[in-house]
């Protein structure tokens, strides 16, 4: 969407200036899920600490965010693209508020897990780490470069994060079953595993709120979803 | 989506969806009380409408936006054939009033007028009484008695809310009223005369806000019995009155759809841009 | 930024901005002392008229026809002589010109012949009022070896018809287009846009210029002198030469009889007031009837 700018420039600017927090708050959120991903596989306790910090500051961004939106609402009286992009940082703010939560929770989690579940294979947790960081990192470039297509690719893949769960899920229960000394610390692995489908659930409204500020278009409410077929719910 | 379900054409009635690039069949798109088809305006030598196909669905409000000279203020001087008052004015095409044609020579200008009420952007009370200037419309096309002129003057008034601040001064100046109730006074003066389509060329840009938002609640009135063409540059008016709004650019009709979706997504750059402020 | 321009600029412009209080002083002392030049001549003419004429202004000089001087005469003739000459020259002038002002205005613009008629009549309205007067004495008087009130009628009526012709037409083009189109647009018309608004949103302008007639004619003497002569002694008769005030006052004022001159003086206050009687009835008609 290459745009001429806005006849009146304090507009184009407080336009461009959203945009800027809402990229800063991506950016936040994306480093403060990196720390919280890999207090939980490297057992980092600094990074678990770093992602903690940051969640203050994206709450506070957020409602900076709002406050800016709700005031060109109400004083630009925004139309067409403008009022769609508007509308979604509303959106979109909120999601990563709740990213950066679930981030800050996995992290906290990691701290009680110490060392606990050390023989617990990590290997399913750091391969949907992977694709939910993958994803939100897909999600909020497409936010920042308003990016359809790439946001397109977001909401398809999320199938993948929902899949990995699923699979963990019955990775875990059988840990449990094996030895119930296990169950505490595969009781937190499974939150902090839900806690990750989750952000890759906000990534994809994230994608799906982008998709409608670039094209004017919802997308059908039913995404592709992967994981929770009847035997595997719980 | 369930907004796409087609149209029902009127049985003998050729029905056609406005032949714009990228224009949807909308919901309630009900048959068109004024159709023009590949109409050109000329002022003298300069062309001031290009092809313009473009249906005015009955009593619904269809707001027409575009920057200043776009053409949409002459469009609405063709459909009661106001040019005609100006030499080296013409208009080409064809353009249908419920049907019937309302370009050339054998039109009786204003019989058409009579069906076609026009309410202009600053008020213009004529300089007589209050009730001199709604009946001064009745009094063209039909020979009233007493009891029913008072009658039909008191109806006129109250449906475009002024009966209670007037019915006292009937018989004094329709100067003394203010910007507002004037305006009100000459909507009143329109549909008295029972039109069956009111124009209005940007009717509140001479208002304030209070009198401004007591038009547009009566346009929402009205629209259960006329057919409304209104030319406005403020696109929040054209967003709460209209139901549906046509965008015209230097002469162009651009894009016409739903006020919902012109003003959420439209399907033209030049709608967006103009829209959203950043013609240029 | 616009802050910053504001602190500076006057300490920056003080002097620009003393210049122009003083120009600003200048020409609105000379705009006072202009106004005041004319209204100490305009109260000067009044009170030597008011001084020298209200002491002939008696009971006698308006019911006394005028006699030779020291013969005791008084100013009913010419009296009643303007009166019928002025109203009926009002009369026979005021529709020409204002139907002549509604043309020009409503139906003739940019034609040849509406040019043609605004031309002559700008001419007329600027011509000498004595012409005036020779060209009715030959078409009204010559031919029938005679001076008439007719002729003098004819003659004040000339003069009526370009005055009323401007005024007229430059009233109706005052009328808003938004008004002519509001009334076209509820189906009326042409000519009932122009009689019904047009002509009722532009009447008091039009009023006013028949009054300015009225008041221009009432104190013509030349356009008189040759068409309805002046007659000394007690006549209705519009067939036959007829007094008016104006041809007293040429006559009486430089005789060397002091009761004529006394009279003279009389007569051109009656005119005056006159005048003004009839501009303050004109207007306390008019207001209000905006109906």
């Amino acid at each position: 969407m290459s745009n001429p700018g806005h006849i009146v420039t304090s507009y184009e600017q407080e336009l461009n200036q959203l945009r800027g927090l809402m990229a800063r708050m991506g950016g936040l959120v994306e480093s403060q899920t990196a720390h919280a991903i890999q207090a939980i596989l490297e057992h980092n306790p600094e990074a678990a600490q770093m992602a903690m910090e940051q969640d203050p500051e994206v709450d506070a961004l957020e409602r900076e965010v709002e406050a800016r939106a709700i005031k060109m609402l109400a004083l630009r009286a925004p139309m067409a693209q403008d009022l769609r992009e508007i509308v979604s940082a509303l959106k979109v703010t909120s999601d990563l508020e709740r990213i950066g939560d679930y981030a800050a929770n996995v992290a906290k989690r990691s701290l009680r897990l110490g060392t606990a579940g050390a023989d617990i294979s990590l290997g399913g947790l750091r391969n949907m780490g992977r694709l939910v960081q993958e994803g939100l990192r897909l999600a909020i470039d497409a936010l920042g470069q308003n990016d359809k297509d790439k946001a397109l690719d977001v909401w398809r893949s999320d199938k993948a994060v929902d899949e990995i769960y699923t699979a963990m899920f019955r990775e875990l229960v059988t840990y449990m079953m094996e030895d119930p000394r296990n169950i505490g610390a595969c009781t937190h692995l499974l939150f902090i595993a839900k806690n990750l489908e989750r952000i890759g659930d906000h990534a994809t409204n994230i994608a799906e709120r982008v998709h409608y500020a670039v094209t004017g278009e919802m997308l059908p409410p039913a995404r592709p979803r992967g994981g929770f077929t009847p035997e595997a719910t719980p | 989506m369930d907004d796409r379900t087609a149209p029902r054409p009127l049985p003998g009635m050729s029905f056609q969806a406005t032949a714009t690039a990228g224009t949807s069949t909308s919901p309630g798109t009900a048959r068109p009380m004024i159709s023009t088809r590949n109409l050109d305006f000329h002022y003298g030598a300069s062309q001031a409408l290009k092809g313009i196909s473009l249906d005015f669905p009955a009593r619904q409000v269809t707001g027409l936006i575009g920057p200043s000279g776009c053409g949409k203020s002459t469009l609405l001087r063709v459909l009661n054939r106001m040019y005609d008052l100006y030499p080296g004015q013409r208009a080409t095409g064809e353009v249908l009033l419920d049907g019937e044609t309302i370009i050339g020579p054998h039109v009786d200008a204003n019989r058409l007028r009579s069906r076609v009420g026009m309410v202009f952007q600053k008020p213009t009370p004529f300089p007589m009484s209050v009730e001199s200037n709604v009946a001064f419309g009745i009094r063209l096309h039909e020979r009233l008695g007493r009891a029913d002129m008072a009658a039909r003057i008191e109806d006129a008034l109250r449906r475009v809310a002024l009966w209670n601040e007037v019915k006292d001064r009937l018989r004094t100046s329709a100067t003394s009223l203010s910007g507002g109730q004037q305006q009100r006074l000459c909507i009143a003066r329109t549909i008295a005369t029972r039109p069956e389509v009111i124009l209005l060329d940007e009717p509140t840009s001479a208002l304030d806000p209070i009198s401004t938002a007591r038009i547009e609640e009566l346009l929402d009135e009205l629209k259960q019995d006329f057919t409304i063409a209104i030319v406005t540059h403020n696109l929040q008016q054209a967003a709460r009155c209209a139901d549906r709004v046509a965008f015209f650019y230097m002469g162009e009709l651009v894009e016409v759809d739903e006020a919902s979706r012109l003003f959420t997504t439209p399907r033209q750059k030049r709608t967006q841009d103009y829209i959203t402020g950043r013609f240029g | 930024m616009s802050a910053t321009a504001a602190m500076k600029a006057p300490t920056r412009d003080l002097g620009l901005l003393r210049r122009r209080r003083a120009a600003d002083m200048v020409a609105t002392v000379l705009c006072f002392a202009a106004t005041l030049v004319v209204l100490a001549a305009l109260a000067s003419i009044l009170w030597t008229l008011v001084a020298n004429g209200i002491g002939g202004l008696t009971l006698r000089t308006l019911t006394r026809v005028t006699a030779p001087a020291g013969g005791n005469g008084g100013l009913l003739n010419p009296l009643v002589g303007s009166v019928i000459q002025v109203a009926l020259a009002t009369l026979l002038g005021t529709p020409i010109g204002l139907l002549a002002g509604i043309y020009l205005a409503e139906y003739g613009t940019g034609s040849a012949v509406a040019n043609a008629v605004r031309f002559v009549s700008d001419m007329l309205l600027s011509a000498p009022s004595i012409l005036v007067g020779l060209f009715v004495y030959l078409v009204l008087v010559a031919p029938f070896h005679h001076f008439s009130g007719w002729a003098g009628v004819v003659a004040l009526a000339i003069l009526v018809v370009p005055i009323v012709v401007r005024t007229s037409e430059d009233m109706l083009r005052l009328v808003p287009l938004s008004m002519r189109e509001a009334a076209a647009a509820l189906g009326a018309p042409h000519w009932k846009v122009v009689l019904l608004v047009c002509v009722r949103a532009a009447r008091r302008g039009m009023m006013t210029g028949v009054l300015l007639a009225v008041a221009r004619i009432s104190g013509e003497t030349a356009p008189l002198l040759f068409t309805s002569l002046g007659n000394l002694n007690w006549s209705l008769s519009l067939n036959r030469s007829m007094a008016s005030l104006p041809v007293t006052i040429y006559q009486y004022a430089g005789s060397p009889a002091d009761d004529w001159v006394q009279l003279a003086w009389t007569a051109a206050l009656l005119i005056t007031v006159g005048v003004l009687l009839i501009n303050i009835a004109a207007r306390l008609g008019l207001r209000g009837g905006d109906r």
